[in-house]
């Protein structure tokens, strides 16, 4: 069997270069390793109800009449109606710090008056800094620069330096204490200057939406199929061993799983040892409680990104858990979305690869420690918000071994590795990288990824 | 395909990539692109429509000569001349 392309992964980015491509092309294949489609951002059942993973809130929220804003370029681009969506933005969100707390929402000005009023001395430093942002073009590739010393010498004040990387960090930076000048700009655009939102429906229906536009224009897809080796004959790929031993050749490739992770498949193992060291894990845990005992627990706020420690660390934890910073989440308030009987709240923190890979051997031990960081998790929540953990009515915990092993990153880390392939290039001819380690982040960023690198590399020569 | 019908081809796609696109006061001389509020990414997928569709290929290098509508005209038509 030979097809056009093959795309491996069957996350946001494989279908969305998928949609691109079977518009143009027939047989495109994507080969998905799981029995569910979604990568990082997938669903599953407990209790017959659905849970979802990864989503807490879609960033680069737009008007509609912005036609340049990323989120309606990708729209255009796969030819899905925004309507179709059922937008619901964020309501407003907030940065919690010992010293002061900072709020802000879909409307950029909110943040503004927030810093001009909580850090009067150096405010205009701040319009500094959004000159100076508008001044820089993200995509042009450039050596790593420290947005961290960028922001210290803006705005001479480390507090706001630090509250301002705090969401960006946990929403997209796979590199610690700091981010690459470049990847700030795009994610401040994205979550400060852009906002948030949610669909109404639930990530499955987004799936289903994307996988359903790509079937149509004569894509295939392939589940619980994962990929052995990439096959390569001077340079040139020329198709890939499925583990069911079938070999299946194909003109381009495009990988989305991840750059040491593509490397892994043509045993082009060189580098995978040194990049795990820096990899980020991290723990998320669900609480759902009945909605009836929540009136006290925050209704207008979307998402807290907090940090209860006097000096504010993103960093490989060397604990099951790192309470002293993280987010918060609450799912169900976002404009727009229905009352249900049962809400959620969702923590996350970073967490040490390591530690839950060696508990992990006693799967007692492993269980029992779940159970205790979502008590310790939910400790240190209800400090900031009220006491909720007593109503729990189910919980389930993520470790960075469960991320491994739904999502095929290496240890669980969800934005990938510290170091990023910008223009897709792996170094063969027809195989390109898309997704989390071409350096787009979250769900409209790995989508614009599969987008942008088939645009620019695979389309216009199938 | 007359000048007309091109103009018209060219339109039809361009409808297709973004549905609320205002054609009434376009010029035909002046880029598509900044008319339109369309991006690169947009323009290319008129290029792959009219492959899709006619079975054009377009290199890379003539992508500029489809900048304004009047010069997608003088570009296609001796492409579009028989269809």
């Amino acid at each position: 069997m030979k097809v056009p392309l093959i795309i491996i992964g069957g996350g946001l980015s494989g279908l969305a270069a998928g949609i691109r491509c079977s518009r143009y092309c027939d047989n495109v294949l994507i080969l998905e390793k799981h029995s569910r489609l979604g990568g990082l951002n997938s669903y599953y059942y407990r209790n017959k109800q659905l849970f979802e993973t990864g989503l807490h809130a879609v960033t680069n929220f737009a008007e509609k009449k912005d036609k340049k804003a990323p989120l309606n370029r990708l729209l255009r681009q796969l030819r899905i109606k925004r309507d179709q969506l059922n937008i619901c933005p964020q309501i407003t969100s907030e940065i919690r710090f010992p010293e002061t707390s900072l709020r802000f929402s879909n409307d950029f000005e909110l943040l503004r008056e927030q810093i001009h009023e909580k850090f009067p001395s150096i405010c205009n430093n701040f319009d500094i800094l959004l000159q100076k942002i508008n001044k820089i073009d993200p995509f042009s590739p450039t050596p790593f620069i420290s947005a961290r010393k960028f922001l210290d010498e803006t705005l001479q004040e480390p507090l706001l330096t630090d509250m301002l990387l705090c969401p960006l960090m946990y929403y997209g930076s796979s590199v610690e204490n700091d981010m690459d000048l470049g990847q700030f700009v795009i994610m401040f655009a994205a979550i400060f200057k852009e906002g948030m939102f949610r669909p109404a429906g639930t990530i499955k229906d987004f799936i289903h939406t994307l996988s359903n536009l790509y079937t149509k224009q004569g894509g295939q897809i392939r589940k619980n199929c994962g990929v052995k080796q990439i096959i390569i004959q001077n340079n040139n790929i020329t198709g890939v061993e499925l583990d069911s031993g079938t070999i299946i050749e194909c003109d381009h490739l495009l990988s989305t799983i991840g750059h040491h992770e593509t490397l892994s498949l043509i045993n082009d193992e060189s580098e995978t040892g040194s990049a795990c060291s820096k990899r980020l894990g991290f723990i998320e845990t669900i609480y759902q409680l009945p909605q009836k005992t929540s009136a006290h627990l925050p209704k207008n706020t979307t998402i807290i990104f907090y940090n209860n420690s006097s000096n504010f660390r993103y960093q490989k934890s060397s604990d099951y858990a790192d309470y002293s910073s993280g987010v918060i989440c609450f799912p169900q308030n976002f404009t727009g979305l229905k009352d249900v009987d049962s809400i959620e709240v969702r923590s996350t923190h970073l967490a040490s690869y390591s530690k839950w890979k060696t508990i992990s051997i006693d799967r007692e031990n492993y269980l029992a420690q779940k159970k205790h960081v979502a008590l310790n998790s939910s400790r240190t929540l209800e400090k900031l918000i009220g006491k909720f953990h007593h109503n729990t009515v189910y919980s389930d915990t993520f470790t960075p071994l469960t991320i491994e092993r739904y999502t095929s990153k290496i240890e669980g880390a969800i934005y990938g590795s510290p170091s990023k392939v910008k223009d897709g290039h792996l170094g063969y001819n027809n195989l390109f990288l898309a997704g989390t380690d071409q350096g787009f982040l979250g769900i409209i960023g790995s989508m614009l990824s599969g987008v942008s690198i088939v645009n620019r590399h695979i389309l216009p020569k199938l | 395909m007359t000048n007309e019908e091109i103009k018209d081809l060219i339109l039809e796609i361009i409808e297709e990539i973004d549905d609320e696109a205002e054609f009434d006061d376009l010029n035909p001389d002046a880029p598509l692109r900044d008319q339109l509020d369309l991006d690169s990414m947009d323009f290319l997928d008129i290029v792959m429509e009219l492959r899709k569709r006619h079975q054009l290929q377009i290199p890379e290098e003539d992508y500029p000569q489809l900048a304004t509508l009047n010069s997608c005209v003088t570009y296609l038509s001796p492409l579009l001349k028989d269809v």
